[in-house]
């Protein structure tokens, strides 16, 4: 398939030779509204690439969320919050048509995103305020890459690093995959959401002793959302990673998104919606997509995954991680 | 050279050093593939030959993982330097110390930070030899993979090392007067080798030279010496099936999950030994759950890896959480059938914890038969592995 080996030569032609390719494209993807009805195969094949960059954001509700601003009400209790870190690995992006077949979007090869992968970092804080412990400076916010010509009214995506590329070794792995803080060593893997919040007050941990196992009191000044798979086993012969029970991949579909005039707002307000941030019951503070950590269904439950098999309930549909916005 | 008792023993003794140069192995092998000789396996790639007992299977060393000299060496260095750890307080060897057979003495690890780890540290005789690598995760089968947690890992912190501070630990490297040339040794035709891949495999190479392989016991089996009766006793015992140790520890490495050159399926079991019940239903307590904490299977509750029983002697606090302070308590607890804990948190009765073993079931052992298989399991102490020179600290009587 060409589409593979066209991005690269795209991205070397001079800016102004884009222009009315990128121009048209636009133009045919917006405009066209549901064009697609009569089918993908009476379409002429594509003439061109076009480019796509998918824009992310970081909102509570209406609120842009960043680091050393405080959050203003946060979880079922509605507690002000510190921003602590907020990054995430997309992969699998693509394109959808009405016909519902899709195009994958061939990444740029950049420090953010590594295109034989297929995967990208979105990396939301900057590392100031209360985040300088935990962030780094640099940050990004969008995917950029390209897909073959066509008219395009939907998205889909997975929040996660394919099993390919998520058992590797961190500190060998090109960018994105070498961040240390997005690895996840104990599960030979990467946390795939890494989402800290510091909630005004702390986390308490009230003591149970009836609680399996018995609970003691104690504290956290941070609440943490680690999503990434687990129940992984290794072959001791090959020296690889080779299965995970529970894979936690949100697969994502946005059936009505334009790429081009729209961009998905993590709403960290929506996302939280069910989780108390100042009580935690049990296991790590937060959730670490522990099987029996009393946090993690609330917020599995707005990621759209099953505890059980840690598969995408429903195509994603009644996610409450992203929503869509006009740019 | 300082040599040890080993060279006086009788003539098939192995040497106290277990690496030999090249040449020795090179006249012996004449290349081709990994192939055992008297003195020890020769690794294709690799300029030294690792030397293991005959009754060993040659080692997996993986193919991009070559044994060399500059390696191991390196390896070593790095091994017992703080300068590694995020706030330069801490080395591998820290909580790995040689005269423990790399543990560390305490019931459970304290990281560079101060952080207590919630299990204790585990020896490395013969990790070159571990399916699966830590206390209880399936997941971890390469020790380079299992190094990033000790380096990296943020809950605990142990080394401490992270995205902020690793470009300042990689410069105390390069500007020490000594690394840059041993790196440039170690990785030829790397233009930039001081980077965390080459430091994973330096320290791994290290690791997979420590072989323990000459304690009484093996020179036992090479008919150089008689067991004393109260040991041969305690042999028959641990190898019988009334004290039924051999069925975990039951390898020529005295445990149950093994990984050499010729494997080609490998089983990597998990055992509850009845340790905790303390809801009644099994439950062992957080974050101690064994590979529980990363399955979240019910049946993996309180399932954990046997451990080699090499220089047991010397690897006080026993078991997972270093609960038991002397091999006298963990016979009990093994004659027993579990443990019964009276009050407190964790009170329950372990031996009725039903995810525990079927092959963990209560014995009858007078205190003589404990005694013997004490005596028995402290034949497994290899004093040649705990005092060799090519595995110790190269900065504890020099000036760094």
């Amino acid at each position: 398939m060409n589409a593979h080996s066209k991005p690269r030569d795209l991205s070397l032609r001079p800016l102004a030779a884009l222009v009315p390719t990128l121009l048209a494209l636009t133009l045919s993807a917006c405009g066209g509204g549901g064009g697609g009805s009569g089918g993908g195969d009476t379409h002429p094949p594509p003439s061109a690439d076009r480019q796509v960059s998918l824009e992310f954001s970081a909102q509570a509700g209406q609120t842009p969320v960043g680091c050393g601003t405080p959050i203003a009400a946060l979880g079922s209790g509605a507690v002000q919050a510190e921003l602590n870190d907020l990054r995430f690995y997309v992969s699998e992006l693509a394109l959808v048509k009405a016909d519902g077949t899709a195009e994958t979007v061939q990444l740029a090869a950049n420090e953010w995103q590594l295109p034989e992968s297929g995967v990208a970092l979105i990396d939301l804080e900057d590392g100031t305020g209360a985040c300088a412990d935990r962030g780094t400076a640099a940050t990004n916010a969008a995917i950029t890459g390209t897909v073959p010509a066509g008219n395009y009214t939907g998205l889909r995506m997975t929040l996660g690093v394919p099993s390919s590329h998520n058992h590797t070794d961190t500190a060998a792995a090109p960018a994105p995959l070498d961040i240390q803080a997005m690895a996840w060593s104990w599960q030979a893997g990467r946390k795939f959401v890494k989402i800290e919040v510091a909630p005004v007050g702390g986390v308490y941990r009230p003591a149970n002793p009836d609680a399996t196992p018995p609970i003691t009191e104690g504290q956290s000044p941070r609440w943490n959302l680690h999503l990434g798979s687990t129940g992984c086993t290794g072959n001791p012969v090959s020296g690889e990673t080779v299965s995970c029970a529970a894979p936690n991949r949100v697969v994502l579909h946005f059936d009505n998104f334009n790429v081009d005039t729209q961009r998905l707002v993590l709403d960290l307000q929506t996302l939280l919606l069910s989780s108390n941030l100042s009580i935690d019951l049990g296991g790590p503070y937060g959730c670490m997509s522990g099987k029996t950590d009393p946090e993690c269904p609330a917020v599995f439950e707005t990621m759209a995954l099953d505890m059980e098999s840690g598969l995408t309930v429903d195509r994603g549909r009644n996610q409450r991680i992203f929503r869509i916005e006009a740019r | 050279m300082k040599r040890s008792h080993a060279e006086s023993m009788a003539p098939v003794s192995l040497r106290a050093a277990w690496l030999v140069p090249l040449c020795a192995a090179l006249l012996a092998c004449g290349g081709g593939g990994t192939s055992i000789e008297d003195r020890g396996i020769h690794i294709p790639g690799g300029d030294i030959a690792l030397e293991v007992p005959k009754f060993f299977p040659a080692p997996r060393i993986p193919a991009d993982s070559p044994l060399t000299r500059a390696r191991v060496a390196l390896g070593r260095h790095l091994f017992h330097d703080p300068r590694l750890s995020g706030n330069g307080t801490q080395s591998c060897g820290s909580c790995h110390h040689q005269d423990k057979a790399f543990t560390d003495g305490l019931p459970v690890a304290i990281g560079s930070t101060g952080e207590a780890h919630p299990r204790n540290s585990q020896g490395l005789a013969n990790v070159v030899y571990n399916a699966t690598l830590t206390w209880a995760n399936p997941s971890l089968v390469t020790l380079e993979k299992q190094m990033e947690t000790p380096l990296f890992g943020e809950d605990p912190v142990e080394m401490g090392v992270n995205d902020a501070n690793s470009a300042t630990v990689l410069a105390r490297l390069s500007g020490d007067a000594d690394y840059p040339a041993r790196f440039a040794a170690a990785f030829p035709g790397d233009p930039a080798p001081i980077q965390w891949p080459n430091i994973i495999a330096a320290i791994s190479a290290f690791q997979r030279t420590l072989i323990s392989g000459n304690s009484r016991y093996d020179r036992f089996l090479r008919g150089e010496l008689q067991l004393a009766p109260s040991e041969e006793r305690g042999r028959l015992l641990f190898f019988g099936e009334k004290a039924e140790c051999f069925h975990c520890h039951g390898s020529f490495n005295f445990n149950d999950q093994v990984v050499h050159a010729s494997s080609r399926v490998v089983e990597t079991p998990f055992h509850n030994t009845g340790l905790f019940n303390i809801d009644g239903n099994g439950g062992f307590p957080y974050p101690n759950r064994g590979v529980f904490e990363l399955t979240g299977r019910p049946a993996d509750m309180g399932a954990f890896r046997a451990p080699s029983l090499r220089n047991v002697e010397v690897t006080a606090p026993y078991m997972h959480d270093g609960t038991m302070a002397t091999l006298e308590e963990v016979l009990d607890f093994y004659a027993a059938g579990g443990r019964v804990i009276q009050r407190g948190p964790h009170a329950g009765d372990g031996r009725m914890n039903p995810f525990k073993s079927d092959l963990i079931a209560q014995i009858q052992l007078d205190e003589t038969e404990k005694a013997d298989i004490i005596a028995f399991l402290k034949t497994l102490t290899d004093h040649d592995f705990l005092a060799n020179p090519a595995f110790s600290d190269p900065f504890a009587n020099a000036d760094r």
